[in-house]
């Protein structure tokens, strides 16, 4: 009974996927090739147009870290310099101990500018920036430092 | 079964349009590896590799010779950024939108410092002062 209205309706007996498979099939390991697996990230940076860069610097802490071949040195107007070793292995957490301090005595400072070497590499300089910015150090400048 | 390849070519698809080719950085650069958790968003991008400097997918310097000059500002990258910023405000007016002058750097991770302060400083002569720098996420640790 249900055949025959089947038939009557004109409808195919079993729909054929095959090509329709087919197409998936190469379809999604094409997609899962191209596709970014890997997350990417900015860091924002809003540079100092030049037209600021002559108006002195605000009379703040005026921190800086300058990244140099074998440490980094913290300096701040109203704190002692402090040099920091790179090549030690737990360097990077005396760094963020460094900043975390700095925060702690000025809660207020947001800026930092990071003084690099011509030669530095740029992945120093961003691991510098993590540290400071997770610190709350949020206002990151860049500066070439005169070698 | 087709409900589900259906789906997940749906989805692949999206994502695919969604982080195409705007953010992905070309073959030979590095991304340096960060913390930072900010998605990045569609601009004009300028990537360095380890001997060119691409502007938009397409060389338009090389680093030696961008290193080699004396002045901070790299004329090659300057024209391009020029040009395609032309481009940019007459597509933006046609929209009636503002533009946004922003753009992001794509840096190999073993990049110099001089040659990423020549490119932020071109790129601030043209006027496009919101810079972004592109890292690649560390997994959370």
């Amino acid at each position: 009974m249900s055949r025959r209205k089947q038939r009557a309706k004109g409808e195919p007996k079993d729909l054929d996927l095959l090509p329709m498979m087919n197409l998936f099939v190469v379809l999604i390991p094409m997609l899962l090739l191209s596709a970014v697996f890997v997350e990417l990230a900015v860091i924002r940076m809003g540079l100092p147009s030049d037209d600021a860069a002559p108006v002195a610097p605000a009379p703040t802490l005026g921190l800086s870290i300058s990244i140099e071949e074998d440490r980094w040195i913290v300096r701040a107007s109203e704190l002692e310099e402090r040099a920091i070793d790179r090549s030690a292995a737990a360097s990077i957490e005396t760094l963020r101990a460094t900043l975390g301090d700095v925060t702690t005595r000025f809660p207020d400072n947001r800026d930092v500018v990071i003084l690099s070497r011509p030669t530095t590499r740029y992945e120093d300089i961003i691991s510098v920036m993590d540290v400071s910015r997770e610190t709350g150090l949020e206002n990151v400048s860049l500066l070439g430092a005169e070698s | 079964m087709m409900d589900i390849l259906v789906t997940l070519t749906l989805f692949l698809l999206k994502s695919f349009v969604l982080d195409g080719e705007i953010v992905t950085p070309p073959p030979g650069v590095m991304l340096p590896r960060s913390t930072a958790r900010v998605s990045p968003e569609a601009t004009l991008v300028v990537a360095i590799s380890n001997d060119a400097i691409l502007l938009g997918g397409e060389p338009v310097a090389s680093v030696s010779a961008a290193l080699a000059g004396g002045d901070l500002l790299i004329d090659e990258l300057g024209d391009g950024l020029d040009r395609a910023l032309a481009q940019r405000e007459e597509l933006a007016a046609r929209k009636g939108k503002g533009l946004a002058y922003k753009v992001t750097i794509q840096g190999d991770r073993d990049l110099e410092f001089r040659i990423l302060q020549k490119v932020m400083y071109t790129c601030s002569a043209s006027g496009l002062d919101e810079m972004a720098l592109a890292v690649v996420q560390k997994p959370r640790s």
